[in-house]
């Protein structure tokens, strides 16, 4: 309003002058206001722009760590891990308890999923928590964002591969068929290796001795199979560890058999058996003279250990000799003496013999001379009543020096050996007894057979006697089962005379005798 | 030694022949018939009982039986006892191939 209007309304003028003096303060109050509300515009902005940035923040990082810092903390979204939820669950304990169940629901609800998935199942969320996944229920919530449902879109169908049951153990737990297999291996391998040595050192007793048998035998090898007697030159192949070789056609002689018994190199359970206690390969040489060539005579001589085998299986040795004593003859003491007839004996252990068996001692192991030689006794036959087959023989058992660690170097030096088999051969053979000597042995064999004769004729008797018991023992029970009483008294009173006639019978005999 | 009349020691119309020793009689040497026995029971005991390890010794025993065969011995039962036993090995490990477990365990 002027001036002018103010003086003519006077009123006017009074409210132009309370304008006039508010107008002032207005304009202050204004700017003062306006002061205000900038600066409230720029805090309501800057706390906005905080609540969108921890918003945004929220969204990106999983971190429960700032549960504290934020009052929305509660909505936020967690990892799936329903350990690190318990975990904080646990930690939080001054969370509001809505916020703790929610918490555990969602946990719980994660973990379910977790079941589903590792079944290779997904499944829905349950009904029951629809009201978590609310999007109005709760301020800042995000549905898009869950943890569970996102890993379920997330992991695929797994599909268990079958693996065969044999391929998911590894190879290493076989190791037992492994040694099994191994062992077998080397089994295998000895096998080879000692049946080759066993040959090699046949073939190196063959080519040393070749030329004394062919001095000595028409014919070398002879396997007993072929029509014609064609010497074959080689062994017999009994097994990988016994070869035999049959000689024959020679003055006194009817055959010769050598049986090369090697150690079992092929078998290496033997091969250990050897190793802790040493055996040697031997050489067993069985000359069958003819049956008018030798004289009657029983005669060994061996080792002592061997001895006391043979006393038991051989029964010539066993019926005819006895121990006699080796200083007589100056002989090593390891060797035991057994002898029929003395004379024989001093014949047989002339300065040659004994030379070799005082040059040769741990490689002779026996000696054994007989007419009476019928090999070792059956062990299934205790009760021999029959006389068994006899060929007057001459058994000639040799060690090869080595102690199984034969070389063929050791087979070579045998050849001495065999010929000491000739020249006891030749001896024997020329051997003639005195006159008494001859008596003597002749009556040991009588007696024998007739020893021979009674076993047999006891045997027999015995037999009678067990088919009588049987035979009465047989009507009893027919008697006895028979129902008719008057015929079983019959028969008893039968029964009894005959006893009665028995018994006189015998007392008769017996007066007889008497008289 | 008569080196002047070796050549008489020979008899060429005095050749007798060479009689093989009687098979059927037990030989020295009972092993090889012991070690078929042994190998036929571990290889029934292996099928039946499904045990691995009677298998095992069963081709063990047939092994052994083989090494100490005589050359007289018909080969057939050497040989049946020993597909036997590898029968036996092989259908214990069919019927369950789990590696074989040691007895102390």
């Amino acid at each position: 309003m002027s001036p002018a209007e103010a003086r003519l309304n006077p009123i006017a003028s009074r409210s132009s002058q309370r304008i006039l003096f508010p107008r002032r303060l207005r304009r202050t109050c204004f700017h003062l206001i306006q002061r205000v509300n900038m600066k409230l515009t720029l805090a309501l902005s800057l706390v906005l722009l905080v609540f969108l940035c921890q918003n945004v923040g929220g969204k990106k990082s999983h971190k429960p760590a700032d549960l504290d810092d934020n009052e929305f903390a509660e909505f936020e979204d967690f990892d799936d891990e329903g350990a690190e939820q318990e975990a904080t669950v646990e930690e939080e304990a001054d969370f509001p308890s809505e916020s703790d169940d929610i918490v555990k629901t969602q946990a719980k609800k994660d973990d379910d999923n977790e079941e589903e998935e590792d079944e290779g199942v997904v499944e829905n969320d349950d009904d029951e928590f629809e009201h978590f996944t609310d999007e109005d229920e709760f301020e800042g919530f995000d549905k898009e964002s869950r943890p569970g449902k996102g890993k379920s879109h997330e992991v695929p169908d797994l599909k268990i591969a079958k693996v065969p049951i044999h391929l998911r153990t590894n190879w290493d737990s076989f190791y037992l068929e492994m040694l099994m297999l191994a062992g077998l291996g080397v089994y295998f391998l000895n096998f080879l290796a000692g049946k080759t040595k066993n040959g090699k050192l046949a073939q190196a007793w063959m080519s040393s001795h070749r030329s004394i048998l062919e001095e000595n035998f028409a014919i070398i090898g002879d396997d007993g199979l072929s029509k014609e007697a064609k010497g074959t030159g080689v062994f017999n192949k009994e097994s990988e560890n016994v070869y035999t070789l049959w000689c024959s056609g020679r003055t006194c002689v009817e055959g010769m058999l050598v049986e090369l018994r090697l150690l079992k190199r092929q078998d290496l359970i033997n091969v250990m058996t050897t190793i802790m206690k040493p055996a040697s390969d031997q050489i067993i040489v069985k000359v069958t003279m003819d049956a008018s060539s030798m004289d009657k005579f029983c005669f060994c001589i061996g080792q002592k250990k061997v001895m006391a085998k043979l006393l038991k299986e051989q029964p010539d040795l066993g019926q005819f000799t006895e121990k006699k004593a080796v200083e007589n003859y100056n002989l090593p003491e390891s060797f035991q003496l057994q002898s029929e007839i003395g004379e024989a004996t001093s014949i047989v252990l002339d300065k040659k013999v004994c030379a070799y068996l005082e040059k040769y001692e741990q490689q002779i192991e026996y000696i054994h001379i007989s007419d009476q030689y019928s090999g070792a006794k059956s062990q299934y036959d205790e009760n021999q009543s029959k006389m068994p087959d006899v060929r007057p023989s001459l058994v000639f058992c040799f060690n090869v020096p080595g102690k199984g660690k034969t070389k063929t170097s050791d087979v070579d030096g045998m050849l001495p050996l065999m010929k000491l088999v000739f020249y006891c051969v030749d001896k024997v053979g020329r051997l003639a007894l005195s006159k008494e000597k001859r008596l003597k042995a002749e009556k040991n064999r009588a007696k024998a057979a007739e020893g021979y004769l009674k076993a047999a004729h006891s045997q027999l008797q015995e037999a009678a006697q067990l088919r009588r018991e049987e035979k009465r023992r047989l009507a009893k029970e027919k008697i006895m089962n028979e129902e008719d009483p008057e015929k079983a008294r019959k028969w008893e009173e039968r029964e009894s005379k005959r006893d009665m006639k028995k018994k006189q019978a015998k007392t008769k005999m017996m007066k007889v005798k008497g008289m | 030694m008569s080196n002047a009349a070796t050549n008489d020691v020979k008899r060429p119309n005095k050749i007798h022949r060479y009689k093989p020793k009687d098979s059927s009689a037990p030989g020295d040497d009972p092993t090889p018939d012991y070690m078929n026995l042994l190998g036929m029971i571990f290889s029934m005991c292996g099928l039946m009982m499904k045990l691995k390890w009677c298998a095992w010794c069963a081709v063990y025993c047939s092994f052994i039986s083989f090494a100490n065969s005589r050359a007289s011995e018909d080969t057939k039962q050497t040989l049946s006892s020993f597909m036997l036993s590898i029968s036996a090995v092989v259908m214990s490990y069919l019927q369950n191939p789990q590696p074989m477990t040691p007895p102390w365990q």
